[in-house]
């Protein structure tokens, strides 16, 4: 385990890649960063995507070179399957503790991946979003950083295998949880969204209905390292050949409890569309939508594209879906040009999960509360002239922890959450050391 | 050198879900390689061959696929359902 240092210019909690462009920003500056991952790996879910809109590059070839410089850096302590928890802000900066949870496996791990061919375990896969199996240890996925194995040990067996046959004798059994208490003069939190969770509407069938899977598992099918040969419905491996999604599913729903967009569900399921269109050249692909919000650059032409290659948008709220005994699936909706319910018969169907706020930072500080608006995302409390500003000084926010957004807004956000932490980083140190230039 | 797994197993024991795990997929490995032993099959025609939901059938079978245990064969006439056949130099190791 890596073992940190006392005190860090900045601390950012999240390493995807708002987090990583926040603390390569501050790094380049020349501030030590302590980058806090809770996963196995930096990358957050973008790594796991496979191709992003409109420009429809490899997610994979923009993110890892990104994550390489992060994990890299020297000015940059990347702390993955670690948590941050009690915050205190003290008369400059903040305390905190950081808790290095065990993954059983040391650095010297060299990602040979022979311990996972002997490993007698297979559990879901969270990687792969439970669409096929892994191992007890695992590396969590092909492009992971660090590519260091990990053990489940929930569902480790301790037969000792993986000890066995590990060639640089890298697997710790006995490895323990290392606490560390640190201090930062800012922090940035940077801990992203969580994804809806579609069983919550119980008419879709979503769990019920092997057929019915998220846009997060239409993704992973769709991206080079996916779990199965081709895109295969779930319930018997057949190749779809009319495939439906479902829009707004947890987005502008106040039924819900998420009653705003979630900005990026029109355009990737566009995208994914598309990219089923290259894959089942014989698929049809029907969008139903309320509204399509295709406000970015390049998006409209991005949607105009989709039709133009025959991809359906149908304007109509469904109501409910229904399984048929051969696995495809009724999909009864209200036509909103016609006023008229419809039904229509599809082998699959995606759902559009849309983007939830990550509430976990409101339980990281102790004596300071970092307000939140409305919609429980990270309160921006100066959103038109300094946006990444928070309730409290000296902690700001990047990303989608301030509200949904997408990859490229991101990034700009991070960017803004980057200048405006150096430039306190400044100020403050200025303070302390005033002949500082 | 004493191997660290020996020292843990003093401590704890391996939960029973974590053996039940094993053994489940011990057994559908097992049915799943015996039922492509003679000839490549779809997940429908494995899953009434060894009597197990076609949608198990295809979470360990990709399971065995990524872990090379089978492989690809071709696709059925009507460009449905994939045939997958075990891959026999790699089914004697694992």
């Amino acid at each position: 385990m890596l073992k940190p240092k006392t005190h860090y210019d900045a601390l950012v909690v999240g390493g995807g890649i708002a987090g990583q462009e926040t603390a390569l920003n501050l790094a380049n500056l020349g501030y030590k960063v302590a980058l806090v991952e809770k996963d196995y790996s930096i990358g957050g879910k973008m790594i796991l995507l496979s191709k992003v809109f409109p420009t429809l590059d490899c997610a994979a070839c923009i993110t890892t070179p990104k994550v390489s410089e992060t994990a890299r850096h020297p000015n940059i302590d990347v702390f993955t399957y670690s948590e941050v928890e009690d915050i205190y802000k003290q008369e400059r900066g903040f305390k905190f503790t950081l808790r290095q949870k065990p993954r059983y496996v040391t650095e010297d791990c060299t990602g040979c991946q022979l311990c996972e061919q002997v490993c007698p375990v297979v559990v879901e896969d969270q990687y792969q979003y439970g669409l096929i199996g892994r191992k007890a240890i695992f590396i969590p996925h092909s492009i992971a950083n660090p590519r260091i194995a990990a053990i489940d040990m929930d569902n480790c067996t301790l037969c000792g295998l993986c000890e066995n046959v590990c060639p640089p004798k890298s697997i710790d059994f006995t490895q323990t949880e290392q606490v560390t208490q640190i201090t930062a003069t800012a922090v940035v939190l940077a801990t992203g969204y969580k994804l809806f969770d579609p069983t919550v509407i119980k008419r879709y069938g979503y769990g019920k209905y092997k057929n019915v899977v998220t846009a997060m598992q239409m993704e992973r099918q769709l991206v080079p390292t996916r779990p199965f040969n081709n895109v295969l419905r779930p319930s018997d491996g057949k190749v779809p050949d009319n495939i439906a999604y479902v829009l707004c599913t947890g987005s502008r729903d106040a039924t819900v409890g998420s009653p705003i967009c979630s900005q990026v569900c029109c355009m990737y399921s566009t995208k994914q569309a598309q990219l089923l269109m290259g894959a089942l050249p014989m698929a049809d692909v029907t969008l139903y939508y309320i509204n399509i919000r295709a406000y970015g650059k390049g998006f409209c032409e991005f949607y105009q594209q989709a039709r133009s290659m025959g991809v359906g948008y149908v304007k109509g709220k469904v109501g409910r879906i229904f399984e048929k005994d051969n696995g495809n699936l009724i999909v009864r909706y209200e036509d909103i040009e016609t006023g008229e319910v419809a039904e229509t018969e599809h082998d699959l169907v995606v759902l559009s999960i849309g983007i939830l706020p990550n509430k976990d930072y409101q339980k990281l500080f102790k004596n300071v509360i970092v307000e939140h608006d409305p919609y429980n995302y990270v309160k921006q409390v100066d959103e038109l002239t300094s946006p990444a500003r928070t309730s409290v000084d000296g902690v700001f926010v990047a990303g989608t922890a301030s509200g949904p957004m997408d990859i490229p807004d991101s990034i700009l956000s991070a960017g803004a959450a980057s200048s405006e932490a150096a430039s306190y980083l400044r100020k403050v140190y200025k303070q302390i050391q005033p002949s500082l230039n | 050198m004493a191997r660290t797994v020996d020292i843990i197993k003093k401590q704890r024991k391996a939960s029973e879900a974590a053996r039940e795990k094993l053994k489940e997929f011990n057994r559908m490995k097992k049915a799943i390689s015996n039922a492509l032993k003679d000839r490549p099959l779809t997940i429908p025609q494995i899953a009434e061959k060894i009597n197990q939901p076609s949608d198990k059938v295809l979470f360990y079978l990709m399971s065995m696929y990524k872990y090379g245990l089978v492989e690809v064969d071709s696709i059925d006439e009507m460009d449905e359902y994939y045939l997958y056949r075990l891959k026999q130099q790699a089914t004697n190791k694992k």
